[in-house]
């Protein structure tokens, strides 16, 4: 199916399968690039010289990680995955509220 | 075709945003500052993704939105837990520097009377050195984030 072939109705049948392709493609490449994001971020994690450092870089991994299964929801094209992401996002605020707490007074309640 | 290319560029942005902060994160000397950084993957960045995925995917408009009005409520409350509990760390680590200092010089046998009016002004001269080592035990003990232990206390 080249121009040399079809005339221009190639041309526009690459152009459709460009149209249809496009946003799978670009999704697709973002999820990676967001993937790829959780390595520096894990970095700060495990290099971080105090402890708030640390726990705000799980903070940071945790809303990439939120990011990601909204990104693998449109992947796969199906909407529960969102429904992943809310309860996520719920729990990680508790837990980061409450280590931060802790780790400034010593307790959590 | 025309919401694919403005919810690709909303991803785009919201993608951009999520790289900026985590090269911030890594790259910046302090804190505070880092927090600063990782403040904005948490509402422009994931913001940005969430719109962008609200367009490409318009069914599920509803809980994404969801998601992202909550995001926006719940990630300043933690990044202020966050910077709060640093700014926590900093003041204990440097009280007890200032009463370790105060511990250890040396008393004087006859006390001028702008040296007493300096140590009137500092509430914590006018515990006794063993007390003052008892706050700077139980501060150091926090700094651990050990909990202090209700048996091993000397003076009932």
């Amino acid at each position: 199916m080249t121009i040399s072939e079809n005339g221009w109705r190639g041309l526009k049948a690459y152009w459709d399968m460009f149209e249809s392709d496009f946003a799978q493609t670009a999704i697709q490449l973002i999820l990676l690039a967001l993937v790829s994001l959780l390595i520096p971020a894990s970095y700060r994690v495990i290099v971080g010289p105090t402890l708030p450092d640390r726990l705000q870089a799980v903070d940071l991994i945790t809303t990439l990680l939120i990011g990601i299964i909204v990104m693998l929801a449109l992947v796969e094209g199906t909407e529960n995955f969102v429904d992943m992401a809310i309860a996520l996002a719920a729990f990680a605020f508790v837990g980061t509220i409450s280590i931060a707490r802790y780790i400034s007074e010593g307790r959590v309640f | 075709m025309l919401l694919e290319f403005v919810g690709v560029g909303a991803l785009i942005f919201g993608l951009f945003f999520c790289a900026v902060g985590v090269l911030g994160v890594i790259r910046m000397p302090d804190s505070l500052t880092r927090l600063h950084a990782s403040g904005k993957v948490a509402t422009l960045g994931l913001f940005g993704l969430l719109v962008g995925a609200a367009l490409l995917m318009p069914s599920a408009w509803l809980r994404l939105l969801t998601l992202g009005l909550f995001v926006l409520l719940t990630s300043p409350v933690a990044t202020h837990a966050i910077a709060a509990s640093v700014h926590r760390r900093r003041e204990i680590a440097a009280s007890v520097s200032r009463q370790r200092e105060i511990a250890e010089e040396p008393a004087e046998k006859e006390p001028t009377a702008e040296r007493a009016d300096a140590r009137a002004m500092d509430v914590t001269a006018v515990l006794s050195r063993s007390r003052i080592q008892d706050i700077i035990e139980a501060q150091e003990r926090a700094l651990r984030h050990q909990r202090p232990d209700a048996k091993s206390k000397r003076d009932p």
